[in-house]
């Protein structure tokens, strides 16, 4: 077991130094291809005239002291909808602001959030549970403060469902170098958990129906991150960055409504990929214990960013590789192609592939004893989402401006979808999900 | 930690070996869907961070995963 722990870490370190050195690679190219694609359209002059104005803005502010108010506002709402061949549903409305001022190099954003989700997947029915609805609401602000090269910034949000109460706070620093051509960050965020339990026969109901008072029982989690990154200008057409995340999990994880299923030594190998619940019920032992996951878990991971322009185009690729010390390795790539429709109109197609591979402790049939002892599996868990698996999505979304004139940048209507594969390469009731998301969003300048 | 140290070299070396591009360069960069933290909206962020056992690269701040 160790030394295929090893083998792995060695294989996510190989993996970090071959996406810098594909980084290094691509600073060779574009310098080239810069100049190739010098000729830029007049939007992007625009732009570019734009950019080069407010920096003198800014430079003729900072040498009088002036204090004209340059803040820009933005508004935003945005509708979504989730639905998967598991019989669940998610819509999502959402409403978002911001205040910036560009000279003064200051900005506060919030956003508030609902998730309205109605489930009776296999999980559920499993354990002879009926279909149920939850509604989640979250809220995030952050404010940040860059006056010249080196900014701050502190952010807090909040969550809150019947069963289920977090709050964050994180902070990043930021510096330019070398004329913006490199900025550093590096930032911090610390979220505390509070899980509860709703749906419990006899439980008392002060905070919802039937839901348990969380101080009547209640779990904690801690969750701790640290990130630093780079962003580099690679070229006149592209930009990539690089970010490692390290995140340290304290306290029981577990789902407090997950019965896993236990066989015996006999049984456990026959069941096939996928067991149906009738299935499941005839052949599993009478104890059928709580999920139990580790209570610590330290993650890490690298994501690479690159953004290229193309003649009337943009291409922009992802890939993120992740390990944790349950033994959890994944690696999501995530590429979109956007294409302008002259001024006003841009569209994309948007592909994304993950893969993953299962915990340490995954089992598809766990094996105990007998009546009385049991002897129950240390850890044992029915979350797909730590078993074996891959996701491919495919789909796409447009985006219009329908502002006047000049101004036209000045709102914009979004609209996206993606359609989601995945195959559960090692688990109970299902070996696949399709999924669908899709979502409207309007923007406005105000 | 020779590791570490030989990764952020090539790191530092591959940044050094990149274009200076002067603010007055930088159109093309300055282009929205360059600019754009994230095309996808809050819904499809949570959506894979629900469905995906893997995290990271996203914002500092986190907060509740709802899907308890």
């Amino acid at each position: 077991m160790a030394e295929k722990r090893q083998r792995a870490r060695a294989s996510t370190f190989r993996a970090a130094r071959g996406a810098i050195l594909a980084l290094a690679g691509l600073c060779l190219y574009p310098s080239s291809a810069a100049r190739a694609d010098d000729e830029t359209n007049p939007a992007e002059q625009s732009v570019a005239r734009k950019d080069r104005g407010e920096q003198l803005q800014s430079e003729h502010t900072a040498s009088t002291d002036k204090l004209d108010d340059t803040s820009t506002k933005h508004a935003s709402l945005q509708i979504a909808t989730y639905a998967d061949n598991d019989h669940t549903t998610v819509f999502t409305p959402s409403i978002a602001g911001s205040i910036e001022n560009v000279t003064q190099g200051a900005s506060i954003q919030g956003r508030y959030i609902v998730d309205v989700v109605s489930a009776a997947s296999a999980d559920v029915i499993s354990t002879a549970s009926r279909r149920w609805t939850e509604v989640r609401q979250a809220g995030s602000i952050e404010a940040a403060y860059k006056p010249k090269t080196f900014g701050i910034s502190l952010a807090g949000s909040v969550s809150s469902e019947p069963d289920y109460f977090s709050y964050g706070i994180g902070s990043e620093m930021s510096l330019d170098l070398d004329e913006k051509n490199t900025t550093l960050q590096a930032g911090f965020g610390y979220g505390h958990d509070t899980v509860g339990r709703c749906g419990a026969e006899n439980s008392p109901a002060n905070t919802g129906p039937s839901c348990t008072s969380f101080s009547v029982f209640s779990r904690t989690i801690n969750r701790t991150s640290f990130n630093a990154g780079l962003t580099q200008i690679i070229g006149k057409t592209t930009i990539g960055s690089l970010v490692l995340d390290v995140g340290l999990e304290n306290g029981d994880q577990s789902k407090p409504y997950r019965y896993v299923p236990m066989f015996s030594a006999d049984v456990a190998p026959q069941v096939p990929l996928g067991a149906s619940i009738p299935y499941v019920t005839a052949n599993r032992l009478p104890e059928r214990p709580l999920e139990q996951l580790p209570l610590v878990k330290r993650r890490m991971s690298l994501t690479g960013r690159l953004a290229h322009r193309l003649e009337g185009s943009t291409l922009r690729f992802e890939e993120r590789v992740y390990g944790d010390t349950w033994a959890l390795f994944a690696s999501t790539t995530d590429l979109k192609w956007v294409f302008d429709i002259g001024q006003r109109v841009a569209f994309w197609p948007h592909a994304r592939f993950h893969g993953q591979s299962a915990v340490s402790f995954w089992k598809r049939a766990y094996v105990s004893g007998s009546a009385p002892g049991w002897d129950l599996p240390v850890f044992r868990t029915g979350d797909r989402e730590l078993g074996p698996l891959y996701t491919i999505t495919g789909g796409g979304g447009l985006y219009f401006y329908l502002g006047g004139g000049a101004d036209m940048q000045k709102m914009r209507l979004t609209i996206q979808g993606d359609g989601a594969y995945t195959g559960f390469l090692d688990d109970l009731y299902l070996t696949q999900r399709t999924s669908f998301v899709g979502s409207i969003s309007f923007e406005a300048e105000l | 930690m020779i590791k570490l140290t030989f990764a952020a070299a090539l790191f530092a070396l591959s940044a050094a070996a990149c274009t200076h591009v002067a603010p007055y360069e930088r159109g093309k960069l300055a282009h929205p869907t360059m600019t754009d933290g994230q095309l996808d909206g809050p819904a499809a962020e949570h959506v894979y961070a629900v469905h995906e056992g893997a995290t990271g690269g996203g914002s500092v701040a986190e907060s509740g995963c709802g899907c308890n």
